[in-house]
This record gives structure tokens, C-alpha cells and sequence, in this order.
């Protein structure tokens, strides 16, 4: 990613404004819908400076996906990224721990909507349902409270560029829970943060 | 459309040969024979699932930079979950 270009400075400030609003409307609770919602709306808005985030400037993954980052505030503050992914690259349904944000650039990306159905009770079991589904494309992005869960995958042929707003930055992420419905699994990616909710349940 | 292939997959850790078919992942292959293979997101994210391909040939479905980079990928590492075989494997997940 090009630092030092007159875009990428404008960016930059873009970038840290957009931040500053988001802790003004998130204040110090735990996020809200409601709050979530007017953020969605701040995201968008920064998404729709197209200018600001030229292809050029992010590179395309060496595999099939990349999250450039774009601003990762310090004192455990929120990750912004910008991410790239490949025509067919997924994610299974996922329980990031904490909220998140996505608006889209270019491309096209398939967001499905699921709800857990067991009682969480039997170690690496679980069962989910969908309950919904939407395009992320350029002009539309979605939301999430800590414990929703989505899957995604890349559809058409173009890379699907987004806008990613997280509660936490990827490298300070928590437990991030994967369902496997062909499974009736879940499975737990370590918590970058210390113990997470399977590791604490088998405690 | 291609033709489905039978392949033998040998998970060195669990001391099993096992059969997987060229449209199935090494890792779906091997928990549906009771291996306890080690896995979380299942979809190249994660790379819980990392592995060393010890002799023979896959495919790897789209996965992220961030789970297997072009260097491990070289150096003989794969992913189970994006594995799929492309002749008799045998593999050790890390």
C-alpha cells in the first residue's frame, strides 16, 4: 500500500476522522443496534469516496484473500481494513465475538445470516439455521452485534473489495467461533485477548 | 465435467489411510472417517488445519494470505481444509 501519495495522506485523514466519529456515536458501553446503526451509515459515507481507496494503492492477495490495514487505533481501539478477495474465496458461519461492519467498494459479496438452534451444552456440537441473506456491493454494507452470525463467500467475477470495521483489531481479535452445519461441529479460533468460551468451558 | 478420482490419503498423526475423492477436502475426508483432525474455520482462515504434505499432489480451494503463504506453501506446508487430492497423498498436520 502507497503511504506517502497525496491520496493516501487524504485518506489517512479520512480515515482518523471517520474513527473519532465512530467513538463519539459508540461512546464507552457496549455497542447498540442503535449505535451500529448510525456507524453503518458513517461507513458508507467513507465508502463513497471511492477516490480515497483506488485499486492501485491495495494490492491483490498472493492467494485469495487480504485485509490491508487501514487504520489500527492504538489502546485496543477499533481495526479498520480494507479488504480484497478472489472470486470464490469463503468463510464458514462465524461467530466473530465482537461487532463488526462491512460496506462494500467493487464486486460482490454473498453475506448469509444464521442463528444457532441447540442449547450450547455438548462440547463441539452445535446446529444453526439461516435466516437470512444479502449482497454486499458497491453503495450497501451490513452489521453485526458481538455474537451474530454470518458466512460469506465472493461471487461473480471481479474481486470483491469492502470496507471492514471491527470492535477490536485483528491481532488483539477474541474466540472466534466457526460453525460446521455438515458437521453439527463448532470449532474455536484462539482468542488473541486469553481464554475464550470453549477454553473456559472445558476449564 | 471432470471425472470424479478415488485417491488414498495417510494421515501420519492418526496412523490411518484413508479414501477421498478428488471433489472432497482432506480434512472433510478425514473427519468423516473419524479422525479427529485438527480444524476451526474449515474455509482457509484460520490455519488451525496446517499441514505438512509429506508425499503426493493437491489442489488448494481459495483461502487467505493471512493462513498459508506462498512461502509455506513451498516449503511443503497445505492446508486440510482446501486440500483435495490430486493423486495417493500422505500428510501430517502440524
Amino acid at each position: 500500500m502507497n503511504d506517502t501519495s497525496p491520496i493516501a495522506q487524504r485518506r489517512k485523514a479520512a480515515c482518523t476522522a471517520f474513527l473519532q466519529r465512530v467513538r463519539e456515536v459508540h461512546g464507552s458501553g457496549p455497542m447498540t443496534a442503535s449505535s451500529l446503526s448510525k456507524i453503518k451509515g458513517l461507513l458508507l459515507d467513507l465508502a463513497a469516496r471511492r477516490e480515497l481507496f483506488p485499486d492501485a494503492d491495495f494490492a491483490l492477495p498472493d492467494a485469495q484473500g487480504r485485509s490491508h490495514m487501514l487504520d489500527d487505533a492504538a489502546n485496543d481501539g477499533y481495526g479498520l481494513y480494507l479488504t480484497v478477495n478472489l472470486p470464490g474465496k469463503e468463510a464458514a458461519p462465524h461467530d466473530h465475538g465482537i461487532w463488526c461492519l462491512n460496506a462494500g467498494l467493487s464486486g460482490l459479496e454473498e453475506q448469509r445470516f444464521w442463528r444457532r438452534t441447540d442449547d450450547g451444552k455438548k462440547q463441539g456440537f452445535a446446529t444453526i439455521e439461516q435466516i437470512d441473506e444479502a449482497i454486499v456491493k458497491e453503495g450497501t454494507a451490513i452489521s453485526m452485534l458481538d455474537h451474530d452470525i454470518h458466512s460469506t463467500l465472493v461471487v461473480g467475477t471481479a474481486p470483491s473489495r469492502c470496507l471492514a470495521l471491527y470492535g477490536y483489531a485483528l491481532n488483539r481479535f477474541p474466540e472466534v467461533l466457526f460453525f460446521h452445519p455438515q458437521f453439527s461441529s463448532v470449532r474455536a479460533c484462539a482468542s488473541k485477548r486469553g481464554p475464550g468460551r470453549l477454553q473456559a468451558a472445558q476449564a | 465435467m471432470p471425472r470424479t478420482r478415488r485417491y488414498k490419503i495417510t494421515v501420519g498423526n492418526a496412523g490411518k489411510t484413508i479414501p477421498c475423492t478428488s471433489d472432497q477436502t482432506i480434512l472433510v475426508a478425514a473427519i468423516t472417517a473419524g479422525i479427529d483432525y485438527p480444524y476451526a474455520c474449515a474455509t482457509g482462515n484460520c490455519a488451525t488445519c496446517i499441514s505438512r504434505l509429506e508425499a503426493g499432489m493437491v489442489d488448494l480451494l481459495p483461502h487467505g494470505d493471512g493462513a498459508l503463504s506462498r512461502k509455506q506453501e513451498d516449503a511443503g506446508l497445505t492446508l486440510a481444509c482446501r486440500a483435495r487430492p490430486r493423486s495417493d497423498v500422505k500428510i501430517a498436520w502440524l
